[in-house]
């Protein structure tokens, strides 16, 4: 019997089968999953919102002072507010503080608490609410993992962290509506962090009551709380009565969670989710070609940056020439179009596209075989002193193979060098990272990495990653000139333009000097349903600019 | 049958020990800090050095392994090192329901369509039927369950969702409606196992002696069938139940992360991943409870079928 001819007699027996699997379950799982009530429950022509969580079966924690992944940050955006805001241009914009004031040395912030500012559950929000949230972040007992890094410019705030203090002495309630914050240095970005979760505000009466569970039903300043928290499923959110720019139209978020981006794909174009695809989870690559002319597809580079790491401790590439020999023997615009189909944006440079900073211009090393050759010769490299094989590691996930193969490749057509390929399990590649930044001696030789932004603001990519004394600076890049610019912009008084060109020059010198080998930002590839008006795809992410006139389909 | 019981849930003990050593030994040579997991590449060192201490980290490794059998003894899995404040109990408590509600619904669909199945290819042996329905038995045995799963989505996709008929949920878990395509995969492989152990079987009954005399005193071929020979036909099947249910929970583990189902093998892919080593050793001891404990009603089935092995008991 040919195989055709099985066909019918295959999709009858799958119907079959579908019939009886309907006909089968037991009702005794289902006490345990409680499913069907929480959707039955919105009256019809209420406005509902299904938006997944993708890359994670569960959110580790709604703690703002604790938010452990992106996917955390998500929810925890919509339940949570602070002080200021990112608004859709990524400006720092009010939230709780309605406007606040910056003294003439940029080291002290009074912000005025927004006048009738209340948590969900209706009690008044203070000065003091916000004060007590940043010193319980900082607190060791929260054992947050980045709040001294994002908040460690406070005065006292190191203290805190290091439990000599309860209370840092940089901040100060000076009114129930005026909250002063003293930085140890003029810091630029500082309002930019404020927009990190960590410095939120939390509802401390109900933490207090319930420390460990108060999360399951969190609640704060933002225009979201939580309905029900079905572990390992969905999040389920409806709005704050009392969000002071006016409760959101929509009576229903639901943030169903999915491990594999493929199952939430499937999900979508059976109708079943509303948004889906976010920076680290972004549509998968096989499906673009499907979606990319439907009017559902969103697409914008974002504000990430995958590039080469070089331990600058260790031969060969501690010398510059080396570095820029394998930059420039790297053809990345065939990378980006054949081998990634086109998914992400190529780059020389190390700011990404759009980020503040990126409208300066950068020179950066383009292919060329030819100089990539000379370079190597130069650094005393040829037919007589051969290059010695070097070991490039990445961590086994997503595109990182295919990428890291296609770089051997050049390495070994443009240079002649052999690269052997260490492809290591995500967190033996981060404990190596590690290594590397500890005890470079002992480190990898080179490998490839990724940094996204926390906030927007050029130090979160060219400081905080290349200065010498940065603890991100895991291939302890180097470089006198660059520290030096680096540093002036870091605490810079005077306009903003003037500050991002400090940030442009010292820029210029690590591409130059290679301090990263910039590959590629990825691109933000996100799918939302037309009848979901009100957001917008940024580098940053998805933002709902004004809750009160975001639309969604009508809940069934 | 008491001794086989008590045989039985001593050496469940026994098993349950000899998995949580093996999984506890096993997670502390893997490379890979699980605080360092947490943490991710940014963090403070009395941070990560206070975060070891309250997970006993900093213990020697036998110190460890008896704190986690003086809670396990009290029925305390410990504590997720992924989730704050939240218990391994409280994890997999959710995911156990779910699982085994799962597991049995499409261990009921197997059998309820693999038997009959495999009997009326039995009786019809060589035929038409016979032959389409064995193939398409051996067919869903063998197609690995991750190839399975996109043919029945692109199937809902293309056939039933493009055309405006009623399709179902490709993922998610709530809705009776949720079932039907985890079930399907799941059961399909001991389906396809149980229609072709049960013709076999059936066909080497109904050539005994005692069915021929059956046959001989003019019984009805229905009471013949139906009563006679059934009932040793499915002694192979009753012994295969048992590691069915195996095949289920190991499937739970891809058909649960595949259709996002809040089971218990969804919560281990995860834990395995995230190197929550308390959730993996729970989900392990759970799951070895299980298996043993279907093994146990395997037993106790195969001795009401056949009272003869309740004497060698």
């Amino acid at each position: 019997m040919s195989w055709k001819k099985m066909i019918p007699l295959f999709v009858l027996v799958l119907v079959a089968v579908v019939a009886a699997g309907c006909a089968a379950p037991a009702p005794t799982g289902q006490s345990a999953a409680q499913p069907a009530a929480a959707e039955a429950t919105a009256p019809a022509g209420v406005q509902k919102l299904i938006w997944s969580v993708e890359g994670v079966n569960e959110l580790p924690g709604l703690d703002p002072a604790n938010p452990q992944n992106a996917q955390s940050i998500q929810a925890i955006n919509l339940i949570f507010g602070g002080l200021v805001k990112l608004d859709d241009q990524l400006n720092v914009v009010p939230d709780g503080a309605e406007k606040w004031e910056v003294s003439e040395d940029g080291k002290t912030y009074t912000f005025t608490i927004r006048e009738g500012l209340k948590f969900a559950d209706g009690a008044p929000v203070t000065a003091n609410d916000f004060a007590a949230s940043i010193n319980r972040a900082l607190q060791p007992e929260t054992a947050s993992y980045g709040a001294s890094f994002q908040l460690g410019h406070i005065v006292g705030a190191n203290d805190v962290a290091a439990g000599n203090a309860k209370e840092a002495s940089g901040i100060v309630v000076v009114d129930d509506r005026t909250l002063a914050i003293t930085l140890d240095d003029n810091v630029p970005y500082f309002l930019a962090q404020l927009t990190y979760p960590v410095s939120f505000a939390v509802p401390l009466q109900a933490v207090e009551k319930d420390p460990t569970g108060w999360t399951e039903k969190a609640f704060g300043t933002g225009p979201f709380q939580v309905k029900e928290w079905q572990h390992n499923q969905k999040l389920i959110l409806e709005p704050n009565p009392n969000y002071w720019a006016g409760a959101p139209s929509i009576a229903e978020v639901e943030l169903p969670f999915f491990q594999d981006s493929e199952t939430a794909y499937q999900l979508y174009r059976t109708g079943g989710l509303d948004i889906m695809g976010s920076q680290q989870n972004p549509v998968p690559a096989a499906h673009v070609a499907e979606v990319k002319d439907s009017p559902d597809f969103k697409t914008v580079a974002s504000f990430a940056t995958r590039y080469i790491g070089f331990n600058n401790k260790l031969a060969p590439f501690d010398n510059p020439q080396v570095r820029r020999a394998f930059a420039l023997a790297v053809d990345k615009a065939t990378l980006a179009d054949k081998v990634l189909s086109g998914a992400v944006t190529p780059t020389d440079r190390i700011v990404p596209a759009g980020f503040p900073g990126s409208q300066l211009p950068v020179k950066g090393l383009a292919f060329d075989a030819a100089a990539a050759k000379q370079e190597l010769a130069a650094a005393g490299y040829g037919a007589d002193n051969p290059f010695p094989q070097v070991t490039f590691t990445y961590g086994a996930e997503g595109d990182n193979e295919r990428v890291a193969t296609f770089l051997q490749q050049q390495w070994k057509e443009n240079l002649g060098v052999d690269v052997v390929l260490q492809p290591l399990e995500l967190a033996t590649f981060s404990k190596n990272l590690d290594t590397t930044y500890l005890t470079p001696e002992a480190g990898l030789q080179f490998y490839l990495s990724i940094w996204g932004a926390d906030y927007p603001d050029a130090q979160n990519f060219v400081s905080q990653q290349l200065r010498s004394d940065s603890p991100n600076n895991n291939g302890h890049f180097e470089n006198a000139d660059f520290d030096k610019l680096a540093m002036e912009a870091d605490t810079f008084i005077g306009s903003a333009e003037d500050r991002l060109k400090l940030y442009n020059e010292a820029e210029q010198i690590a591409v130059d000097q290679v301090g990263w080998l910039p590959l590629y930002s990825p691109s933000f590839n996100v799918l939302i349903r037309p009848e979901v008006s009100g957001v917008v795809a940024t580098g940053q992410g998805l933002v709902f600019p004004d809750w009160s006139q975001v639309t969604s389909r009508a809940a069934q | 049958m008491a001794p086989l019981i008590s045989r039985r849930l001593l050496s469940l003990i026994f098993v349950i020990f000899s998995i949580t050593f093996l999984t506890f030994i096993v997670g502390s040579l893997a490379p890979g800090d699980p605080i360092l997991v947490m943490m991710g590449p940014r963090r403070d060192p009395a941070i990560y050095e206070n975060l070891r201490h309250q997970y006993g980290l900093d213990l020697p490794w036998w110190q460890q392994y008896f704190n986690y059998v003086g809670g396990l003894l009290h029925g305390d899995l410990g504590m997720s090192y992924r989730y704050q404040g939240r218990s391994v109990n409280e994890i997999l408590g959710g995911g156990v329901g779910v699982s085994i509600s799962l597991g049995f619904a499409a261990l009921a669909v197997s059998l309820l369509i693999g038997i009959p199945l495999g009997i009326l290819a039995a009786l019809r042996q060589n035929s038409w039927f016979d032959r389409t329905s064995m193939i398409t038995m051996l067919a869903l045995f063998s197609i690995p369950t991750f190839v399975m799963i996109p043919i029945l989505r692109a199937f809902n996709y293309y056939v039933l969702y493009k055309n405006g008929l009623p399709s179902l949920p490709p993922a998610g878990w709530g809705t009776p409606a949720h079932w039907v395509l985890p079930v399907i995969v799941l059961a399909a492989v001991s389906m396809g196992y149980m229609a072709r152990l049960t013709r076999s079987s059936m066909l080497e009954t109904l050539r005994q002696d005692y069915i021929r005399t059956a046959n001989a005193k003019g019984l009805p071929q229905r009471r013949v069938v139906g009563v006679h020979a059934l009932r040793n036909a499915l002694l192979p099947i009753v012994t295969v139940i048992g590691p069915a249910m195996a095949f289920l929970v190991t499937g739970s583990f891809v058909v649960e992360s595949l259709f996002a189902i809040p089971g218990v093998g969804f919560i281990g892919v995860q834990a395995i991943s995230q190197r929550d080593y308390p959730v993996i050793q729970g989900t392990t001891v759970v799951l070895a409870v299980a298996v043993v404990v279907m093994n146990l009603v395997t037993d106790i089935l195969y001795t009401v079928l056949d009272p003869r092995i309740k004497s060698e008991g």
